[in-house]
């Protein structure tokens, strides 16, 4: 019988309300990882708001925490030949192309010891062959359940880590939306093709060893969102929404530049979100989208890149450069979404 | 429960490996061999603490093993290249496995082992570099190692840092010998109390502490002295002065409340009962963690009869805790079971032997008064029945050798008939043992049958009368010397061998002082001349 379950949910399903929910009800350390510090701090203000204060057998770190601290630094000397080297993470350096794995400590690590960003996952790998699976041994007796929240943000070795957790005896629970996929943890070449959406091709060929759930019911959109939401994504399921409340104004809407102001004094509060800070939102404070990701908002108004523009039009996904932004802005409202189009010359 | 600990370069330790047994294990030694040193290392791995305060702030250059300072410098001195690193401090505790400490596995300490356990370095910080290397630059200068460019880790042997609240394992010492020159508060004994409360007991504490001080400024009577005050004061500033009770953090329950035995303030109860009250507070700590109780020569400021009530229940703790004795006392050792004994030697050299027979234990255990742990100090032990033996055998060792047996190191020991339950314990040590005794008319064969089991290890020899008509020590004197010798050493005029026997063998210790003490020497007789002309 299988300990390991991926739960693939649709925005809004309480992805992370479950993990919650489950880390608070098991007995034994519990570990809750997700890729980034936005989410950590959730996770951690979840659980705060449940019960006060975090309950010492739970530890929630972010994924690159989890891999060095857990995985690489207890059995380092294998690989690196010295205890205590490793220190933290190089978040932008790259490895000199032409070393060789074989010189691990130059492969794996920068000058100062710490990770090339890459290299983590990769590294954990090894030293779990390297050590005739110490690692996965200490993490068994160490933890009795990990949670990995935003599973879709792994890519490369971190999902032969997934694997190697996926085949111990430590019960795992990942949770995730491949649509929402606007980050990831590296850009190795390995395993490329089960990058974003394609997580889930991953998974559902491991669902002998990890049984496979979806969640199609949106506890946050409602049914005009979810369905503009879910056309982004056509081979995906459709999406239900549960318990929205109607409002005055609900769906999808396009405005025009010069309506802006207007609109969100109407529509107050209304969310701004954007691509990146390079967009002009017409002096309206916003957010982008990518950190806006795990959040939910009553109203959101998106300033479209040229392609979201595009698909606007013909609704053909096949010109959305970057699906998962769209899909994650449309998914933060729960009542409205406006895009702001500019007139046609 | 800690399973061995590893210490590199601490003070006394240059590299000191030792492992613990799960219940008592009692540490005895000859002075500065390390056993306060011991229990301070395995405090400042548990707490990360050296006198109540984190290592970085205590760290001087008197910590660092002075032979590995020498070396150090003479390495710099001698300008060799590349330069020396210096010295590193290291101690690792290691822990059993439990779900409470596998989040301290990993093979991040001085074996490369995959164990649990803690480790604390002082090692020479990178961010030092440039001040490091102007120091070396003048090596004729240097005579200490700069802890100064040192930095403390306090890791667990998974390589991720550890902090006290994170620490799975309690540590409880109880410092008799420690001085407290501080006035007023012991932080000592506030340390076992407030380890002893729950969490939930101290928070209450707190509080109640806390609305007491509150209430105080709340009195007329304060308030009305407050008022006067505040009008004096307006002379002096425009502020209002008044006074009130300290409510700052730094001022809490704990250096504020005093612990009182019958009525009386703790300070002022004799040293006796303060240090049985903190061992017991200390050894009836309830806590999940894994607990160590370090005691520090409880035999201090203890009188027998309070010592004998106490021992039981130290020895009654190791139940489910871990105790390290350390101790001067041979009672204690023998009460607390010789099976338990960590001996520390030059050097940091251990023996520790767990393999006494039980029976043996059990032996000394009711008989405490015996001498055990003056053979397990010494280098070697000279057995005897009793003081008349004692005397003999010293005056004859002085007579061969210009000096006493004890200058060598080497003890001689009244055992009675108990010569067998020391050489148990003798034989385990490796200790030289020579056992010396009246044949008391038996052959020498039936004596050889008697110790047979021991005459086998190279470290005992027999040293006995042959012939089994001359039965006693005094009749073996007897027989080897004349009359005149006999009468000019115990100063008599005996007429004849019979009678010099016959007094000799009412007052046989009278006898053996007058022997020892004499300016002539007698014959000794040859068996205990075998003792004394080997080597």
């Amino acid at each position: 019988m299988s300990n390991s379950i991926a739960i693939l949910a649709a925005a809004g399903s309480r992805k992370t309300e479950h993990i919650v929910e489950s880390a608070l009800a098991t007995d034994g350390r519990v570990l809750i990882a997700t890729y980034t510090n936005e989410n950590r701090c959730q996770i951690v203000r979840r659980i705060e708001q449940k019960v006060g204060a975090m309950p010492p057998n739970i530890t929630v770190m972010g994924w690159f925490s989890f891999l060095i601290a857990q995985c690489a630094k207890p059995y380092q000397r294998a690989l690196t030949k010295e205890p205590l080297l490793i220190r933290g993470l190089n978040f932008k350096g790259q490895r000199n192309r032409f070393t060789k794995k074989e010189e691990a400590r130059r492969y794996f690590l920068d000058a100062q010891a710490d990770f090339f960003r890459d290299a983590v996952s990769d590294f954990v790998v090894c030293l779990n062959n390297k050590t005739s699976g110490a690692v996965i041994g200490r993490l068994e007796r160490v933890f009795t359940h990990i949670f990995v929240d935003e599973v879709q943000d792994l890519a490369g070795y971190d999902l032969d880590v997934l694997e190697l957790l996926i085949r111990s005896k430590i019960a795992l629970t990942v949770v995730g939306d491949p649509r929402q996929c606007t980050l990831t943890t590296n850009t190795g070449a390995r395993h490329k093709k089960y990058r974003g959406a394609a997580l889930a091709d991953w998974l559902s060929e491991r669902a002998d060893v990890c049984r496979l759930e979806t969640r199609t019911e949106s506890y946050r959109c409602n049914q005009a969102l979810c369905d503009f939401a879910d056309a982004i994504f056509p081979a995906m399921p459709r999406t239900t929404s549960v318990g929205v409340p109607a409002t005055d104004h609900d769906g999808v809407f396009e405005i025009k530049p010069a309506e802006v102001h207007a609109y969100v004094a109407r529509y107050s509060p209304v969310d701004v979100l954007r691509h990146d800070r390079t967009v002009d939102t017409m002096g309206l404070p916003a957010v982008n989208i990518g950190i806006a990701k795990g959040s939910t908002l009553d109203r959101v108004l998106i300033f479209p890149t040229k392609p979201m523009l595009a698909y606007l039009k013909d609704r053909n996904p096949a010109k959305l450069k970057a699906p998962e932004r769209l899909y994650v802005a449309v998914t933060r409202a729960r009542f409205s979404v406006a895009f702001v189009v500019p007139p046609v010359r | 429960m800690i399973e061995k600990v590893a210490v590199r370069n601490y003070r006394l330790f240059r590299t000191l490996d030792l492992a613990f047994s799960p219940g008592m294990n009692i540490l005895v030694g000859a002075n500065d061999t390390g056993k306060s040193t011991l229990i301070e290392a395995i405090t400042l791995a548990l707490t990360g603490r050296l006198h109540a305060r984190p290592l970085i702030q205590e760290l001087s250059p008197y910590l660092i093993n002075l032979n590995a300072t020498r070396d150090y410098v003479a390495k710099l001195q001698a300008g060799t290249s590349p330069p020396p690193t210096p010295p590193e401090l290291i101690v690792e505790v290691f822990l059993r496995g439990s779900n409470e400490t596998e989040i301290l596995r990993g093979t991040n300490n001085l074996a490369g082992e995959d164990a649990c356990g803690l480790r604390l370095q002082a090692t020479l910080s990178p961010d030092f570099y440039a001040e490091y290397q102007a120091f070396v630059a003048e090596p004729a200068n240097v005579k200490l190692v700069p802890t100064e460019y040192y930095r403390v880790d306090w890791v667990g042997f998974s390589g991720n840092a550890v902090t006290a609240r994170s620490v799975p394992a309690a540590a409880s010492v109880i410092d008799s010998t420690a001085m407290r020159l501080q006035p007023g508060v012991d932080f000592h004994l506030q340390q076992i109390i407030r380890t002893h409360l729950e969490p939930r007991e101290r928070v209450e504490l707190s509080r109640q502490y806390r609305s007491l001080r509150e209430e105080f400024s709340e009195k007329p009577a304060v308030k009305k002295i407050n008022k006067r005050l505040e009008g004096d004061s307006a002379d002096l500033s425009d502020r209002h002065l008044s006074l009130s009770i300290d409510l700052s953090q730094r001022n809490t329950w704990e250096s504020g409340l005093v612990a009182h035995l019958d009525e009386i303030p703790f300070p002022f109860i004799g040293k006796g009962e303060q240090n049985t009250l903190k061992t017991l507070l200390a050894i009836d700590r309830r806590t999940e963690d894994v607990h160590i109780v370090l005691i520090e020569e409880p035999e201090i400021h203890l009188s027998f009869a309070s010592l004998r009530r106490l021992l039981p229940r130290i020895e009654a703790a190791c139940g489910d805790k871990q105790v390290i004795v350390a101790t001067h006392s041979t009672y204690v050792l023998n009460k607390l079971g010789l099976q338990n004994l960590v001996l520390l030697g030059e050097g940091g050299s251990t023996t520790r032997i767990t393999d006494v027979p039980a029976d043996t234990v059990e032996y000394f255990k009711k008989l405490a008064g015996f001498d055990t742990l003056r053979l397990v100090l010494a280098a070697g032990a000279i057995l005897v029945e009793g003081p008349s033996d004692e005397l003999v055998v010293q005056r004859a060792y002085r007579d061969t050798r210009g000096k006493l047996p004890i200058d060598d190191g080497i003890d001689v020991i009244s055992v009675g008939l108990s010569h067998k339950r020391f050489l148990d314990l003798a034989v385990r040590l490796n200790r030289r043992a020579w056992v010396v005794t009246d044949n008391d008319g038996k052959t020498l064969e039936q004596i050889r049958e008697r110790f047979a089991p021991y005459l086998d290890s190279p470290v005992v020899s027999l040293h006995v009368g042959a012939d089994p008509s001359v039965k006693t020590l005094e009749a073996q004197i007897v027989a080897a010397n004349d009359l005149a010798t006999l009468n000019r050493v115990l100063v008599r005029d005996y007429q004849s061998a019979e009678e010099a026997l016959a007094s000799m063998l009412s007052d046989k210790t009278g006898t053996a002082l007058s022997i020892f003490e004499s300016e002539h020497s007698i014959t000794m007789p040859a068996y205990i001349q075998s003792v004394v002309h080997e080597q």
